[in-house]
């Protein structure tokens, strides 16, 4: 009997994919488990396996098509059989197609494995140089606030491309078709992250990330060559005496993108609607240091994860933050919701911007577990395969400008959690031990807390416990 | 404007009096016994007998709204109940003599007028005629309910069971009343027996009866017109209107001798002293008796008589009196005034706070049956228990009667759930009829001599030669084409007239009708008064009698005048006639421009607005002719907008040019007039030509195309090609000189954005003219829609455009501030 091939839901949050590839053709005779079609949401991409044996009927949807989750997208079935029935239109969506998975069920098993040497570090950690708010939050509001034609909707549709990266130009800040247009043509081939700066740009730069995309790698190299270019090709002209007033003052006014709107107002409404306080201290990381370097010395024999320094931090946050209810919560209109487990954010930077997937229930991971499952969102999060159920529901997030050499720095709070985390770089310090000043590798914490959901002792008390534990962290294993 | 009519001064400013005549006022005196030669005694019980039967079927109505049941048998009619207890002589003794070639039209209280006219014919019609008739009204549907609950009866029996069972069964709303329950009890009719429309709008029968006297006429038609109208009426304008529409003196002093005289029509005022509450006896007209205005309508005093309606003897000798004035002497109108009374309230919720119990006692001790059955007994016609066993036999009858009615399975409703569209396939008949008869058309001259047909054969039927514009005056022109089409048709369907202000000799007043003069004889094109709801309400009256006519109102503003004959006349008798009704009715409305407030508006959204009117308003010679053709080969109401602007206009769109034979644009098929791909503008009516010169600006400036679409019909309306033109450019300005707020163009917006909200890529913007008064034409580029104002409206609502500066404001808060004002 024929039997539809229904677009699955990969989330409850997701309604749409995009097919990317028929691996089959109308036609062809396929096997159960064979590779029908790739398909993405727009956070994360998949592959559909026939769960039928026999021949590939017909073909509702072709490649770069937009199909509407639990939409029938083909049949299978033997030749001769009626295929009419599961036609799109003839078929509503059936609710028996449940694809999500329980996301704090799943274990991290399929880790990318590529993390070797020294780069551990690297890989944990973002390297942002910006704090912009998470990218699912970015869209939430991109639905809301986004003024968009439906015709300039579907065009966007149908050549996929993303509608936050049109330059409207219709009446009352509108993106109209001829602005989809454009993007298909020129199209800001650029991450969220590097968006405003590459906007600011006069010249293009050719980008290096996924699909062409400018990252904020290649805005940096750029910008260095063009530094070492100016100082080399054109002198400044020296001038000497009464003020130098130029007869015109060039300048270009330069719509903003809706991304950038909306970062910007993000960024505002988070700062204007808490009261945000940033404590910071450092502690001693020597017993850090050295308890990963005996982790890395029984890696292979205990068969343990690659655990890094960031995990350690993880690890030592979730397990810190157990005691600090109202650190581990949302701040809601006129309540506090305190969560029993800790659902830790973790910031990371992709080539679609920054992303912060969730660990779930990290307070209950051991080391490695969580050393597991952090890999796995991180590769996820950068491979653009993670599920977008992933993307939600952190209670507290720490973000890591360690490696771009921060040495202190205000995070923003991610509302309506009450506290981000900043881990900074590792530097040496020195203090007095028996008369004598001995250095150290110290290591600065940056909190940032909602001033109206907890005061700063509590506060002040979260972080130094933070500390003491960081400082013997063989004591927190124990615990 | 007759030439052959000298007015002297001499004449007209010479001294003297006007003298009138007269008015008889109840000069009936006769005894029973003097009326024994003219009634048998069969003729007196039946007299007795019908008065009955109108007594017991508004007694048994009055008890169904009042006391929920009739005879203990419950039901329950929410609708109007508009009784005439206590008219019942005047009724009877009206339809007496009148055949089912005579035609009645009522009002809303006219069950009586119906039950009586309806005996009476049933007892001049064969066994035969009757089975015909009945067998053959909605397929003998009616009839099947009648003959099944009643088998063993005699025709005459049955024809009164149909009679009173289609009537209260269309009452109450039934599929098988008369007019399958669509026109209810304020509209029930039969044609059949002569029982042409009541209306439920006071004296809104006027001009309808006048025009369908006309049609009688024109038509060479036995019988006569029976206008039934209240005292109240009297206050109405639009029965003044046909009163004189009826009396005009072209009739005697200038219609071909065949036709001459006033037309056949009985303006018969059942005068019972109210017009709902209000007195017109002392209170709220100057009349004083009724029967005075007449005597002021036309020299011969519409030979007016006010009549005693309590006595139906005295009603039947007035009428025995009347008629032959009209079928005879060709002498008519006749206007009588028959005093009468009604028992019951205006309606049942009347509580009559506005009489006294005294007065109502008074004409309850006159009870016309009470006292007509006195002078029977008393001249010993017959004896009490006769009399008795009418009475019996009558609410026999009337009990099973409404216990059929009320039956739903024998007397179901309309099923609006199997059949949604059972009212919707109503509103129009959309039938095509060549011509409504086939004698030959009265003409003067062979068509081809027609000095406009000589003359238009001179002109050069395309709007551009060689590339440069026709003069004016080489060029056949949008008004030629009207011309054609008209003319064509009024030597192809002999039922055909035409008239309105100014039509005949002037040649209409924008020179459309020059040469139909030459023609036509009177009785087919001739000068109406000025007289809007005369004009419209007979043109209503002539179409539902079966003749086509074209009805001119000069000015779209004049409308007004005509509000209730189109949008309540027009409109609705062919829905609610259950079908049975054909509207073959061209309405020429033409919107002015250059003359102000009062002479400049397009009121094609009002029109739009009301269900059952067709409407129409092109802007090419092309179009002007084919959709003329068009409306003139339907069977459907066409409200035909026209506009001055445009009178002289060139065809520019066919290089062919106007066909000079006949074709038919469709209604309500819009015309791609340019084709383009970035935009769309869809225009109704002149502004047209200034979207095609946006378009010009769109393309020479900018590089874009745009599409414009000339919607050419409003009512109805084929999206399709708009849609289509949508889906390819994503965008659309609507544009028309009607004021903005209101507009039709708003609706077609409305569907647009529904249609094909995923294609556009802006919402759909209108650009009408101003909510203002339409200011002297050196302001109207301030008021009606500019080619700058369709770019300002594309830059600012739908797509910038570089380097564009609007003069015109179209920003949210100018749109708030012109809202919240009103302006």
């Amino acid at each position: 009997m024929a039997t539809p091939i229904i677009m699955p839901r990969q989330g409850i949050s997701v309604e749409t994919c995009i097919i990317t590839e028929w691996h089959k053709k109308k036609g062809d005779r396929v096997e159960a488990g064979d590779i029908l079609f790739s398909y993405e949401t727009d956070k994360a991409s998949f592959e559909e396996e026939a769960k039928e044996s026999g021949v590939l009927l017909e073909i509702f949807f072709d490649a770069d098509q937009e199909v509407p989750v639990l939409t029938p997208v083909g049949v299978i079935g033997e030749p001769g059989e009626d295929i009419t029935p599961f036609l799109p239109e003839n078929m509503a969506p059936g609710p028996a197609v449940e694809a999500a998975p329980d996301a704090p069920a799943v274990a991290g098993t399929d880790a990318d494995a590529d993390t070797a040497g020294g780069a551990a570090d690297a890989a944990a950690g973002p390297d942002a140089a910006e704090q912009v708010p998470p990218v699912q939050e970015a869209q939430t509001l991109a639905a809301e606030e986004l003024k968009i034609s439906p015709r300039a909707r579907n065009l966007a549709g149908k050549h996929h491309v993303d509608v936050r990266y049109a330059v409207p130009t219709g009446p009352e800040g509108r993106i109209i078709e001829r602005d989809i247009h454009k993007l298909i043509e020129t199209g800001p081939k650029v991450t969220a992250a590097a968006e405003a700066e590459y906007t600011a740009l006069a010249q293009p730069v050719a980008g290096t990330g996924i699909g062409g995309r400018v990252t904020t790698k290649d805005l940096h190299q750029a910008a260095a060559g063009a530094a070492v270019g100016a100082t080399a090709g054109t002198p400044g002209e020296v001038t000497a005496g009464g003020p130098q007033i130029p007869a015109a003052i060039e300048y270009q006014d330069q719509p903003l993108s809706n991304i950038r709107k909306l970062i910007a107002k993000a960024m505002h409404q988070s700062l204007a609607n808490s009261a945000q306080l940033t404590l910071n201290t450092s502690f001693d990381a020597t017993a850090i240091l050295e308890y990963r370097k005996q982790l890395k010395a029984a890696q292979e024999e205990l068969g343990l994860e690659n655990i890094t320094i960031n995990d350690l931090v993880l690890f030592a946050v979730a397990r810190t933050l157990v005691n600090y209810p109202a650190l581990n919560a949302h701040f809601l209109d006129n309540t506090l919701r305190v969560f029993k487990n800790v659902h830790l954010g973790i910031a990371v930077d992709t080539d679609r911007g920054l992303m912060v997937p969730t660990l779930f229930d990290a307070n209950l991971k051991s080391l490695n577990q969580l050393a597991q499952q952090a890999k796995r969102l991180i590769s996820q999060a950068k491979a653009g395969s993670i599920n977008p159920d992933e993307l939600q529901g952190g209670t507290f997030t720490v973000t890591n400008l360690g490696t771009l050499g921060i040495e202190s720095f205000t995070p923003i709070l991610n509302p309506p959690q009450t506290g981000i985390l900043g881990a900074c770089a590792i530097e040496y310090k020195v203090k007095p031990v028996n008369g004598e000043y001995v250095h150290y590798p110290a290591m600065t914490l940056s909190l940032t807390i909602d001033h109206r959901a907890v005061d700063g002792a509590p506060a002040a008390r979260f972080l130094q416990e933070l500390k003491q534990n960081l400082e013997n962290f063989p004591l927190l294993l124990a615990k | 404007m007759p030439r052959s009519q000298f007015i002297s001064p001499e004449e007209v400013r010479q001294s003297g009096f006007i003298k009138f005549q007269d008015i008889p006022v109840n000069q009936y005196n006769k005894t029973i016994k003097e009326e024994k030669a003219n009634y048998s005694t069969d003729d007196f019980m039946r007299i007795y007998r019908d008065m009955v039967y109108i007594r017991e079927f508004e007694t048994m109505l009055n008890l169904v709204k009042t006391t929920g049941g009739y005879n203990d048998v419950e039901y329950n009619y929410p609708g109007p109940a508009h009784l005439s207890i206590g008219q019942e002589a005047s009724a009877v003794g009206q339809a007496y003599l009148l055949d089912e070639d005579d035609y009645i039209f009522g009002s809303h209280r006219s069950h009586g007028e119906i039950i009586a006219k309806g005996l009476s014919a049933i007892y001049k019609l064969s066994d035969e005629e009757l089975l015909k008739i009945m067998r053959e009204y909605w397929g003998g549907s009616t009839f099947a309910v009648v003959e099944k609950a009643n088998p063993n009866a005699s025709v005459k029996e049955l024809a009164i069971d149909f009679l009173l069972y289609g009537a209260l069964a269309e009452i109450f709303g039934r599929v098988t009343g008369f007019n399958l329950g669509m026109g209810g009890s304020m509209h029930a009719f039969f044609l059949p027996f002569g029982i042409y429309p009541n209306n439920a709008i006071v004296g809104g029968s006027g001009p309808i009866a006048a025009g369908a006297a006309l049609f009688k006429k024109v038509n060479r038609k036995k019988g006569v017109v029976i206008a039934n109208l209240g005292d109240g009426s009297m206050g109405c304008g639009p029965v003044w209107e046909s009163l004189n529409f009826a009396a005009m003196e072209q009739y005697r002093e200038l219609w071909d001798d065949e036709f001459k005289g006033g037309l056949p029509i009985i303006f018969n005022f059942f005068n019972n002293f109210y017009g709902m509450g209000g007195q017109t006896f002392g209170e709220t007209m100057g009349y004083r008796e009724l029967a005075r205005v007449a005597a002021g309508v036309a020299a011969n005093q519409m030979h007016v008589e006010r009549i005693d309606g309590y006595d139906p003897l005295a009603v039947i000798d007035a009428y025995r009196r009347k008629l032959p004035v009209i079928t005879e002497q060709n002498d008519g109108p006749v206007f009588l005034d028959v005093i009468t009374y009604r028992f019951s309230g205006h309606s049942p919720s009347d509580a009559s706070s506005y009489r006294t119990k005294e007065e109502l006692d008074a004409w309850l001790a006159a009870d016309p049956i009470i006292l007509y059955k006195q002078k029977l007994v008393d001249a010993k016609v017959a004896d009490e228990a006769a009399f008795a066993a009418i009475d019996e036999e009558v609410k026999t009858k009337m009990f099973k009667i409404y216990k059929l009615a009320i039956d739903m399975e024998s007397s179901p409703r309309a099923d609006l759930n199997s059949n949604p569209n059972f009212i919707g396939d109503m509103m129009f008949s959309n039938e095509r009829v060549e011509k409504f008869d086939d004698r030959p058309c009265d003409v003067l001259i062979p068509k081809e001599e027609n000095p406009r047909v000589q003359q238009i054969q001179k002109k050069v039927r395309v709007g551009i030669e060689d590339g440069k514009p026709v003069s004016k005056a080489r060029v056949f022109q949008l008004r030629d084409g009207l011309f054609e089409a008209i003319l064509d048709k009024f030597y192809t369907d002999p039922t055909l007239v035409a008239y309105g202000e100014d039509n005949r000799d002037w040649g209409g007043a924008f020179a459309v009708y020059r040469g139909l003069t030459e023609s036509l004889p009177y009785h087919r094109f001739f000068n109406a008064p000025i007289s809007e709801a005369a004009i419209a309400g007979s043109a209503v009256g002539y179409g539902l009698c079966g003749g086509r006519v074209i009805a001119e109102l000069m000015y779209c503003d004049f409308l007004g005048r005509a509000g209730d004959e189109v949008f309540n006349q027009m409109s609705k008798w062919q829905s609610m006639s259950g079908g049975l009704l054909k509207m073959p009715v061209v309405l020429r409305v033409s919107v002015g421009s250059k003359y102000g407030a009062q002479h400049s508006q397009d009121w094609t959204s009002l029109c739009a607005h009301i269900p059952g009117l067709k409407v129409v308003f092109p802007v090419t010679p092309y179009d002007a002719k084919g959709l003329m053709n068009a409306a003139l080969a339907g069977t459907d109401p066409v409200v035909f907008f026209e506009s001055q602007r445009l009178y002289d206009v060139g065809e520019l769109f066919h290089p062919e040019g106007v066909p000079e034979g006949y074709y038919e644009v469709p209604i309500g098929e819009p015309d791609i007039k340019r084709p383009g791909k970035d935009i769309t503008i869809l225009t109704i009516g002149a502004t047209l030509y200034r979207a095609l010169d946006a378009a010009k600006i769109l393309e020479e400036k900018w590089g874009l195309s745009a599409e414009v679409i000339d919607a050419r019909t409003i009512v109805p309306f084929n999206y399709e090609k708009v849609l289509e033109s949508v889906q390819k450019t994503g965008r659309i300005v609507l544009s028309s000189d009607a004021c903005e707020r209101g507009s039709h163009l708003k609706d077609m917006a409305q569907t647009i954005s529904e249609l094909a909200f995923d294609y556009l890529d802006a919402p759909p913007v209108v650009v009408g003219a101003r909510n203002w008064i339409t200011p002297a034409h050196e302001f109207e580029e301030y008021f009606f829609p500019q080619p700058e104002w369709i770019i300002d409206a594309i830059h600012e609502k739908i797509l910038p455009l570089d380097g564009h500066t609007a003069t015109t404001n179209w920003t949210k808060n100018e749109q708030l501030r012109r809202q919240k004002y009103g302006v």
